[in-house]
């Protein structure tokens, strides 16, 4: 045992963590956005987002990384299933693809790619004079509950007229005949 | 790994990799899911900042809880209106979507 | 000062006469339009609590001083101050009870004329919001809230000539008499506008000062003292803008009595004798008005000697006697147009009070008619009427007499005698006028006493049903109260002066009280009765009239000289033939032309542009982001 963790030093078990979290997110992100099979997409969707909670996760907020998985995996991705098993199986029938659109929407992601990279490598990024250690979960329920609670209805507010459309915009729609 | 711009770059590329989907998808619920994607690097860039540059470290998380509420009402919203499509137009095709074409 | 507003009686009273009629308007407005008599009760109620306080005003101030101002601040901007208050003096405590009086005395003769019309609550609440405006307009501290009470005057002059809306012609009159007064306001309140920026104070008192002649030029000042007495003229229906006071009688009579006799009309010579020494600057301003006062007067005059319509004549006779005013107040006699609108207030009500009794027992508004129908059968009006008639004809011991003596008294005073003699000859005509109305009314030709029973004067009187009798009453109290105030008026001629100018020390021309004068006017209005008692009163009498044998000329008054008609071409030829010609040319061709191009212009490169807008929400997207990233990119590298 000893000697396996010699071998193997935390911080580049680390980094090989890390890693392989930036290539889940990749991958994920990747089958996300390429096959034509919505299901597919889905799938990479999900992978990518898990990729996205770990990366929270070396990035020092596990609570984040959890609700990351509770809302965006949970719920989100399931949500959007449902909506593809409402609106027949019209994700089998592949919609083809064509060639100059796609390089087009490559051509505009590479410049905003371009644009981004400039500005994260111009910018002169400096760290606050002082900064608090306080990451614990106590102090983050402490200030939704003070200092953002009214952000925090707001959120809730926002959530509750969304549902409430979601539901008369769908309800429409089925009183309609086509 | 423990620099801000791996992070900024990683959310960058997210970010680009959704704008993609967005554009290059023909299907409203590919496009929603690219969406996601680009929601997802700005949480990224929230985070990083959070942990390297602001002075207090619980604002960056409330944010990114805010932006998953958002995306959760945004997706809701979607998704209604894209099943709503799909009756009308029996289609989720976005190009089939031209009713304002001039 | 403000906490002192309960325990100062008389700026309680002031507020209180002020104010009150308006809170009554929009009381009636707003919750008791449904219920006419309780309308009429509150209003009635209301303004009598101003009759009375207007009456304490002006006996507890019979000993006034020097003016008593009370002001709030209201307009401040830079050196300009303009307040907001309530200004006594003599004179508007003088008009603020003139027009308590009328107000009074018309509304409660109104219960009896309204009685039963549909529109009799709405009647009582523009009754309330004149004597609101007309009330807070005599004792404005400012010409700006005078000018705008002004303008509130004349917009419940329109409602209530137009109160029969649903009758043509009376909105027709409403329209013409509130555009017709709109001419002259507009050159009011550039006079106003002129004072303001030279002098930068609209304050009454400090416009009346001698201050004026130091920051103003006197070319500027004769400007706008013209301009100013453009307002006087729509107002008071002087020359040039004369023709809508004749129309104005389509309102009700009451309304006639209260708006177009006493008070509104007088508003314009009130104001006259409100800013009276801002106006004694100029002399050739004042020269000026002396002439269209007289040419109003004459014309007027003839005017009423041929018209068959008993308000008419009324109206007629009032442009006449405002001009008449006019020329004493520009003949420098102030208290003379004063006390002669004091006098004129009293018994021109009663004259249309007592011709509001008998078209509402007659149904008609021809006097001969009247008489043929048995007009002298109401007693009450009838002697009231003939008082009245005798009062305007200035005839000795009424009120008019000695109001009309006075201005005489001012333009004998003055150098030429053109003035004096145009005035007697206005005595005159207006002597045989009166009387011709009131002679064709007590000895018609031929009595139809059986005429139809509805029309019958006796039979309406008497079996036209127990209701009229009591309405016949509330009509006739104020009758009788307004003949005895006309009968007594005169009397008061020097308490009433000593009052009004009695600090303006000996500076009034009226030295010129020759008693020749006295008796050439007497006579001269004596031998226009007797010319009105050959042709209409004595037995055998033609009633016809020496200047309806006269075709062309009779023609001529009957057509009001013809200014009406001068309008309509005016209107036609100019107003619509060249100008809105040209306004109509230039939209067409320029504004619409220049819309039509930017509308084709719009539309083609909508079209050109359409090309482009595929409905594709990605290309859309694509662009924008495109864009976006370019724009980013050209600012950071």
């Amino acid at each position: 045992m000893n000697s396996v963790q010699s071998l193997i030093q935390p911080h580049l078990l680390a980094q090989a963590g890390f890693a392989a979290v930036v290539v889940l997110t990749f991958a994920g992100a990747l089958i996300a956005v390429f096959p034509r099979n919505i299901l597919y997409n889905i799938l990479g969707l999900i992978v990518c987002l898990t990729g996205v909670a770990g990366l929270f996760v070396y990035l020092g907020s596990p609570f984040i990384a959890l609700m990351q998985l509770l809302i965006y995996v949970g719920a989100i991705c399931i949500s959007i299933i449902f909506a593809i098993m409402l609106s027949r199986p019209l994700h089998l029938s592949v919609p083809k693809r064509r060639l100059p659109k796609v390089g087009l929407a490559a051509g505009v992601g590479a410049v905003v790619f371009l644009m981004l990279a400039g500005i994260i490598s111009r910018t002169p990024w400096q760290p606050a004079v002082s900064r608090s250690s306080d990451w614990s979960v106590t102090t983050l329920g402490h200030y939704l509950l003070t200092r953002y609670d009214l952000v925090f209805e707001a959120i809730s507010l926002v959530l509750l007229v969304a549902i409430l459309g979601a539901i008369v915009i769908s309800g429409y729609a089925r009183r309609r005949p086509s | 790994m423990n620099s801000l711009t791996t992070y900024l770059f990683i959310a960058a590329l997210l970010f680009s990799l959704g704008i993609f989907g967005v554009f290059q998808r023909r299907s409203l619920i590919g496009m929603l899911i690219a969406i996601e994607l680009m929601l997802n690097a700005a949480s990224i860039n929230f985070m990083a900042f959070n942990r390297f540059l602001a002075p207090d470290p619980i604002v960056g998380q409330i944010y990114t809880l805010f932006i998953m509420g958002i995306a959760a009402a945004e997706a809701a919203i979607a998704l209604s209106i894209i099943v709503a499509l799909f009756r009308r137009l029996r289609s989720i095709n976005i190009e089939r979507a031209q009713e304002l074409r001039g | 000062m403000t906490s002192s507003w309960f325990q100062d009686p008389t700026l309680l009273a002031a507020a209180l006469a002020a104010l009150l009629p308006f809170v009554t308007f929009a009381l009636i407005m707003i919750f008791t339009r449904p219920y006419p008599k309780l309308s009429a009760a509150i209003s009635i109620a209301a303004v009598s609590v101003s009759l009375v306080c207007a009456i304490f005003l002006l006996s507890s101030h019979w000993h006034l001083e020097k003016p008593i101002q009370y002001a709030a601040k209201w307009i401040i901007s830079g050196d300009i101050y303009i307040p907001f208050g309530f200004l006594l003096d003599q004179l508007s405590l003088v008009m603020l009870t003139i027009v308590a009086v009328i107000s009074f005395l018309v509304q409660v003769y109104s219960l009896g004329y309204m009685a039963g019309d549909p529109g009799f609550a709405r009647y009582y609440a523009f009754q309330s919001l004149f004597a609101w405006a007309m009330m807070t307009m005599s004792i404005a501290p400012t010409m700006l809230q005078f000018y705008v009470f002004w303008e509130l005057v004349g917009l419940a002059s329109y409602l209530l000539i137009g109160f029969y809306y649903e009758k043509f012609s009376a909105s027709e009159a409403g329209k013409k008499a509130f555009v017709m007064t709109r001419f002259g306001d507009i050159a009011f309140f550039l006079g106003l506008l002129l004072v303001l920026f030279n002098f930068g104070n609209l304050n009454i008192l400090d416009m009346n000062s001698v201050d004026v002649t130091a920051r103003m030029s006197p070319a500027l000042i004769t400007l706008s003292a013209i301009l100013i007495f453009g307002g006087v003229a729509g107002k008071s229906a002087q020359f040039p803008l004369l023709t809508w006071l004749p129309d104005a009688m389509e309102g009700p009579t009451p309304v006639s009595a209260l708006l177009h006799s006493a008070t509104m009309v007088a508003a314009g010579v009130y104001m006259f004798a409100r800013i009276f020494p801002f106006f004694s600057h100029s002399a050739a301003a004042m020269n000026t008005f002396l002439a269209i006062g007289t040419i109003t007067m004459l014309l007027a005059s003839t005017m009423a000697m041929v018209t068959r319509d008993i308000k008419q004549v009324w109206a007629y006779s009032t442009v006449s006697q405002l001009g008449f005013m006019v020329m004493g107040l520009a003949a420098g006699s102030y208290f003379a147009g004063i006390f002669h609108l004091t006098t004129h207030a009293g018994f021109k009500a009663l004259l249309f009070l007592c011709s509001g009794v008998f078209i509402h027992e007659f149904e008609t508004n021809d006097f001969f008619e009247m008489g043929k129908y048995g007009g002298r059968g109401l007693k009450v009006p009838m002697v009231c009427m003939t008082v009245a008639a005798a009062a305007l004809s200035g005839l000795p011991p009424l009120s008019g007499f000695f109001s009309k003596e006075a201005i005489m008294g001012g333009l004998a005073g003055l150098h030429n005698p053109v003035w004096l003699w145009a005035g007697l000859l206005g005595a005159f005509l207006t002597a045989y006028y009166s009387f011709r109305l009131i002679f064709s009314i007590l000895f018609p030709r031929k009595i139809e006493k059986t005429h139809q029973g509805e029309h019958g004067g006796h039979g309406h009187g008497h079996d036209g049903g127990h209701h009229h009798v009591g309405i016949y009453w509330v009509m006739a109290w104020p009758l009788i109260i307004l003949a005895s105030i006309t009968l007594v008026l005169g009397f008061f001629h020097t308490p009433l002066e000593n009052f009004l100018v009695g600090h303006h020390g000996g500076a009034e021309a009226h030295g010129g009280h020759h008693a020749w004068l006295l008796y050439v006017a007497v006579g001269l209005a004596l031998s226009g009765v007797g010319l009105a008692w050959l042709e209409f009163g004595r037995k055998g009498a033609s009633q016809v009239g020496f200047v309806e044998k006269i075709e062309p000329m009779s023609r001529l008054f009957a057509n009001r000289w013809y200014i009406d008609h001068f309008y309509r071409r005016f209107l036609d030829y100019f107003i619509y033939g060249i100008v809105s010609n040209l306004f109509t040319r230039n939209d067409r061709r320029v504004i619409d032309g220049g819309i039509d191009g930017i509308c084709r212009a719009t539309v083609g490169s909508g079209w050109a542009l359409s090309f482009l807008q595929s409905g594709m929400l990605q290309y859309n997207l694509m662009v924008m982001f495109a864009v976006l990233a370019l724009v980013a990119l050209y600012f950071f590298f």
